[in-house]
């Protein structure tokens, strides 16, 4: 049985994380507090940074040289680490940060939320670049996408985000710690481990040549569309022969399934479409659906951020309601059901 | 069939040693299980809950909106959750520190003096294990075994403490026989 963010820590240690660079913040704290004694006795390098500044950059730094880095905090704190993010992607270097999302905007509280979609689907650093964004319903995810997080960050040289609100960094359950799936991936052809019997080389955004820098934003873009025709993770739900089909991400991915289960057991044909990954957000697979389904109603903890990845992917003859709560005092099923109900009742009223 | 208990006091209470306990008894047990805590940033006085679902099936929706049993260590906590005791639930209330008052006619209270008893055992930071007893023998499911296992399991840095709490659970396991409900 394990606490979502000790999971997290535990699947890095087991990825071989090697260098962890943290700046703690409710409701992500006990990551650190865990690894702080287990990198050390395992003789790894663990720094709790003076800023949130620091960490990220920590991270850009060690990762250059080819160690296996891990970064976590919440919310306020990756909104400080964005221009570092924006570095990492055009520098290509591969690192995972950790965001446990708490209630913004600003300072907020500590209360669980789901407003930080934006901040790492679009994010806020300058210029054209994507964070890969993989986004656990459950503990046993945690685990599972942290692997994921660390292999894909790897394997396309390009910062990942793990996305989970409070509720789950603070929730325990019981999970399987199985081992790492993934394969090592060789970064012995970039990493700046030292000159010693090779040319020497350097790793650098700022670009003054117009042609280069422009062949370099086509390469990385290149980069980013195999990644959104290759590594689109999904989860369907009981959507064959539905009429009607929620959408969520993260925990209120789970909440939604019971809901299903509630409306499936009084009659409704009702499923469930949960992207995994954000970023890539799984649009092919939601317009496939939305051929046959017309009816959706989409269901976060913000105030409409997928909604709008939501509607650009669905057919243009589907119908797309929203429910919605800024922060996680989630106060279960009941609530959201009345709201369906009244959804329902002029749908049907409605006839759409 | 999702259970869900909500345990609640201020910090220092032990509030959410007995929730991981009672959460570790359920997964020894081969339940789905959830486990939510909720505390400020003051680590003693401030108020402190969690929240402990367990089922058969998967457990998907947890934070439900009531409980089928609230205990509740100090007035402000009674106050707080006595809303969320879903219909025919019960409230576990320590009465040492909580005015045995019945706000609602459709729950069943509890009234255990519970500080008191702990007191008496010699040790007040057993008063948690004393409620979590009392909790078990409503829920009629557990075997002793598995929270024995859970108990060595939670407090497997402070084995020493394993016994005393035990005796403490037994006691509140026995307290309603003892007031013959």
């Amino acid at each position: 049985m394990l606490k979502g963010n000790i999971a997290i820590a535990k699947a890095a240690l087991k990825c071989g994380c090697s260098c962890y660079f943290g700046y703690p913040i409710t409701p992500q704290t006990e990551i650190g507090e865990y690894l702080s004694s287990e990198m050390q006795e395992k003789n790894l390098a663990f720094v709790c940074a003076e800023s949130e500044l620091a960490a990220i950059n920590m991270a850009l730094g060690a990762a250059s040289s080819g160690a296996k880095v891990m970064v976590s905090s919440s919310s306020c704190a990756i909104s400080l680490m964005q221009e570092t993010l924006s570095y990492a992607s055009s520098d290509e270097i591969p690192f995972v940060l950790i965001n446990i999302m708490r209630a913004g905007p600003g300072q907020g509280y500590i209360f669980p939320s789901q407003a930080d979609y934006n901040q790492s689907t679009i994010g806020g650093g300058n210029g054209d670049y994507r964070i890969i964004t993989l986004s656990p319903s459950t503990v046993q995810e945690c685990i599972d996408l942290t692997y994921r997080a660390f292999y894909l960050s790897q394997k396309y040289r390009n910062p990942a985000i793990l996305l989970a609100d409070g509720l789950l960094g603070q929730m325990a359950q019981g999970v399987i710690l199985k081992e790492n799936p993934y394969p090592e991936i060789d970064n012995s052809s970039w990493i700046l481990n030292g000159a010693k019997n090779r040319p020497a080389r350097k790793i650098c955004s700022l670009e003054p040549n117009q042609e280069k820098l422009n062949s370099h934003i086509e390469k990385l873009f290149k980069k980013y569309k195999t990644i959104e025709e290759k590594e689109v993770l999904y989860e369907e739900y009981l959507c064959n022969d539905a009429d009607i089909i929620l959408t969520a991400f993260g925990t209120m991915g789970r909440y939604s399934k019971a809901i299903c289960n509630y409306y499936r057991k009084n009659g409704v044909k009702m499923g469930l479409f949960r992207p995994i990954t954000l970023y890539p957000f799984p649009n092919k697979r939601l317009n496939e659906l939305s051929q046959k389904t017309k009816f959706f109603i989409d269901i976060e903890m913000n105030m409409g951020q997928m909604l709008k990845d939501v509607k650009l992917a669905l057919a243009k003859d589907a119908t797309c309601k929203f429910i919605k709560k800024p922060i996680g005092d989630w106060s279960g099923q009941e609530e959201t059901i009345a709201e369906i109900d009244e959804i329902l009742k002029e749908k049907y009223a409605n006839n759409i | 069939m999702i259970k869900n208990i909500i345990i609640s006091g201020s910090g220092g209470q032990g509030i959410l040693s007995i929730g991981t306990i009672l959460a570790n008894i359920a997964l020894f047990s081969d339940k789905f299980v959830s486990y939510c805590p909720c505390y400020g940033a003051q680590m003693r006085g401030g108020a402190v809950n969690c929240e402990v679902s367990f089922s058969d099936e998967e457990l998907l929706c947890i934070q439900k909106e009531k409980a089928k049993f609230v205990i509740a260590l100090n007035q402000a906590s009674f106050d707080k959750f006595i809303s969320k005791v879903e219909k025919n639930g019960t409230i576990i209330a320590n009465s040492t520190l909580i005015k045995p008052q019945k706000p609602r006619e459709d729950i069943s209270y509890i009234f255990a003096p519970i500080t008191q008893e702990a007191i008496k055992l010699g040790n007040i930071k057993t008063a948690n294990s004393i409620a979590l007893g009392i909790l078990l023998n409503l829920l009629d499911e557990f075997s002793m075994e598995n929270t024995k296992k859970a108990y060595e399991k939670v407090l497997k840095t402070k084995k020493d403490l394993i016994e005393k709490n035990i005796e403490a659970l037994l006691l509140g396991f026995n307290f309603l026989k003892k007031e013959g409900n």
